[in-house]
């Protein structure tokens, strides 16, 4: 009997601290020793080789100092929610225009067949690139950097709606066809299930490649927002606001990739992925 | 004779009928678009600051090249305004690929090797992707000043960290068991590296090459223009400061064309080459 208790012990601990123990035996204990080992690294060189750090490598708790008194002021906040909400606003209508656009495109093979290139083209015509041009039409105004992240959604997503609706077994179609259904009938049942990992898939590279464009947008249209912050922090020279911005546009895109997009993106391709093989 | 000589060589183009059908079909909207804005030109609805005369965007190259020799063009010349610009961004690209994807490629491998390490590895490499590119910017303006390295630094961190990331996933996906039969065959270390590990990993290191030119090209067109002094970023950026839009309509065309010429040149054909010579199609996990 205690031959058996024996090793169910370490089984019971596991049971009991299921996440712990995973983290620990998936190199958790190694990720910590990188971190720290990175943040000491940062706050030696800040503190004993660099010779100005505060221009140049601000230490870690100059950093975290430097949250602390953009959150006493209530700048950090604003920063932060208005760089969201460009975010949403553009990048929702992107995804409203983009998907019925690369639907209707997609039915007819001919149609298709003609709007593939042109879609690619101006997919690869990133909209940064596209900034300098709204921003004659419109000056540095929030609807410069609205527009620039619509864009950058727009055409990643539409080309990626309309190579989904393509592929879509014709069989299926007909099959629906013969059994008496409506236009209507087969476009909710049909293409609009087929299309819907692709528009996953595309909205997710529209909004990763829209996140980089409001970061650049307020830079260069001087909107404000995080963007906007790391920008101005760097001509007065407060890196250590650039680096906090920089640490939190990068949390910000993991929070919303790992715990939105991506999930949304393998949800969608689990239940409706089988639909085009 | 010379009619089946050109038949064929169509044929060897991949010019078939069907082709030819997609490019002259794929060339409408293009040619409705060029038509509009002629049109626009013509009857003067937008006024040539918002959307300059077609014929304007092509005499800007002129004007942009004035007093430039073919050789000049080569050497540089300070003539050569927009080949200058162009190169530039082009032997950044270049310098950027020759030194980020070996570094990233070798530091994957070695960071893959270890399961440990590679699991603790992955979320930095997650975090540095998610900042890499344009959020740099400021930074490496402070380290660099406005030029050359900067945009160069910002080019080099997109890439290695994209090639390093998808490396290391690669090399850790490729199951245990190769690696076990070639260390039974009496291999050593560096023929698990190189019969194993980099051929396992190659679709996964294409993914990571690809993704890399495709951020790191739009990343240093925005660095160009906030960081830089040359390259078609900054030209872009100081005409449209100077509204002399019909060279900013020039350069973001451009962009464009550089992007599409490389995919459809190197990056989809390397894809290919990838897939069919190693079999294996890289599924993220």
């Amino acid at each position: 009997m205690t031959t058996v208790s024996a090793p169910a012990a370490p089984a019971r601990r596991d049971r009991k601290h299921p996440r712990l123990h995973r983290f620990l035996h998936q190199g958790g204990l190694e990720l910590a020793c990188v971190l720290l080992g990175g943040l000491a690294l940062w706050s030696f060189l800040s503190h004993v080789v660099i010779p100005r750090p505060d221009r140049y490598l601000p230490s870690p708790g100059s950093v975290v100092f430097s949250s602390a008194d953009m959150l006493w002021k209530g700048l950090l906040p604003d920063f932060v929610t208005n760089t969201v909400w460009r975010l949403l606003i553009g990048s929702g209508l992107g995804l409203g225009v983009g998907i019925p656009f690369g639907i209707l495109l997609g039915l007819n093979r001919t149609v298709s067949d003609m709007f593939y290139p042109i879609l690619n083209f101006f997919q690869s015509i990133s909209g940064i690139a596209l900034l300098p041009i709204v921003m004659i039409w419109w000056g540095t105004s929030e609807q410069t950097v609205i527009f620039v992240i619509l864009y950058t959604v727009l055409f990643p997503i539409s080309f990626n709606v309309l190579v989904g609706v393509r592929s879509i077994p014709r069989i299926y179609i007909n099959a629906l066809r013969t059994l008496g259904a409506s236009r209507l009938q087969i476009a909710r049942d049909v293409i609009l299930p087929g299309a819907l990992p692709s528009i996953a898939t595309g909205a997710r590279l529209g909004i990763g490649f829209g996140w980089r464009a409001v970061i650049a947008g307020e830079m260069l249209a001087g909107q404000r927002g995080l963007g906007w912050m790391i920008f101005t922090a760097q001509q007065v020279d407060l890196t250590a606001q650039v680096i906090l911005g920089m640490t939190l546009i990068g949390i910000m895109w993991i929070v919303l990739d790992r715990y939105l997009l991506r999930p949304l993106e393998a949800d969608t391709i689990q239940r409706w992925g089988l639909v085009q093989r | 004779m010379s009619a089946a000589a050109t038949t064929f060589m169509a044929g060897r183009m991949g010019l078939d009928r069907k082709r030819m059908r997609g490019i002259g079909l794929g060339a409408i909207p293009f040619l409705v678009l060029l038509g509009a804005w002629e049109l626009n030109t013509f009857m003067g609805w937008l006024k040539p600051v918002y959307i300059p005369p077609l014929r304007a965007v092509v005499d800007a190259v002129f004007t942009l090249q004035e007093g430039c020799s073919a050789l000049g063009i080569l050497g540089m010349h300070e003539s050569c305004l927009f080949t200058n610009h162009i190169l530039s961004s082009l032997g950044r690209v270049g310098l950027g690929l020759v030194v980020g994807v070996p570094l990233g490629i070798g530091l994957g491998v070695l960071a893959g090797m270890s399961r440990r390490l590679s699991n603790a590895m992955e979320p930095v490499g997650v975090f540095a992707n998610a900042i890499s590119g344009i959020a740099w910017v400021p930074l490496a303006i402070v380290w660099f000043g406005v030029g050359w390295f900067t945009t160069l630094f910002i080019l080099l961190n997109t890439v290695f960290w994209l090639v390093f990331f998808n490396t290391l996933l690669g090399v850790r996906s490729v199951p245990r068991t190769y690696e076990h039969s070639v260390l039974t065959l009496g291999g050593n270390r560096w023929h698990i590296i190189s019969q194993v590990y980099i051929p396992g990993a190659l679709p996964s290191i294409v993914t990571g090459v690809r993704m890399g030119i495709g951020f790191g090209w739009r990343a240093l067109i925005a660095a160009e223009m906030i960081g830089g002094n040359t390259g078609l970023g900054f030209m872009i950026f100081v005409s449209a400061n100077e509204y002399k839009v019909e060279e900013v309509f020039l350069g973001v065309l451009l962009i464009g064309i550089i992007w599409m010429v490389t995919d459809r040149i190197i990056l989809v054909p390397l894809e290919k080459w990838t897939i069919e010579r190693w079999g294996l199609v890289w599924r993220p996990s």
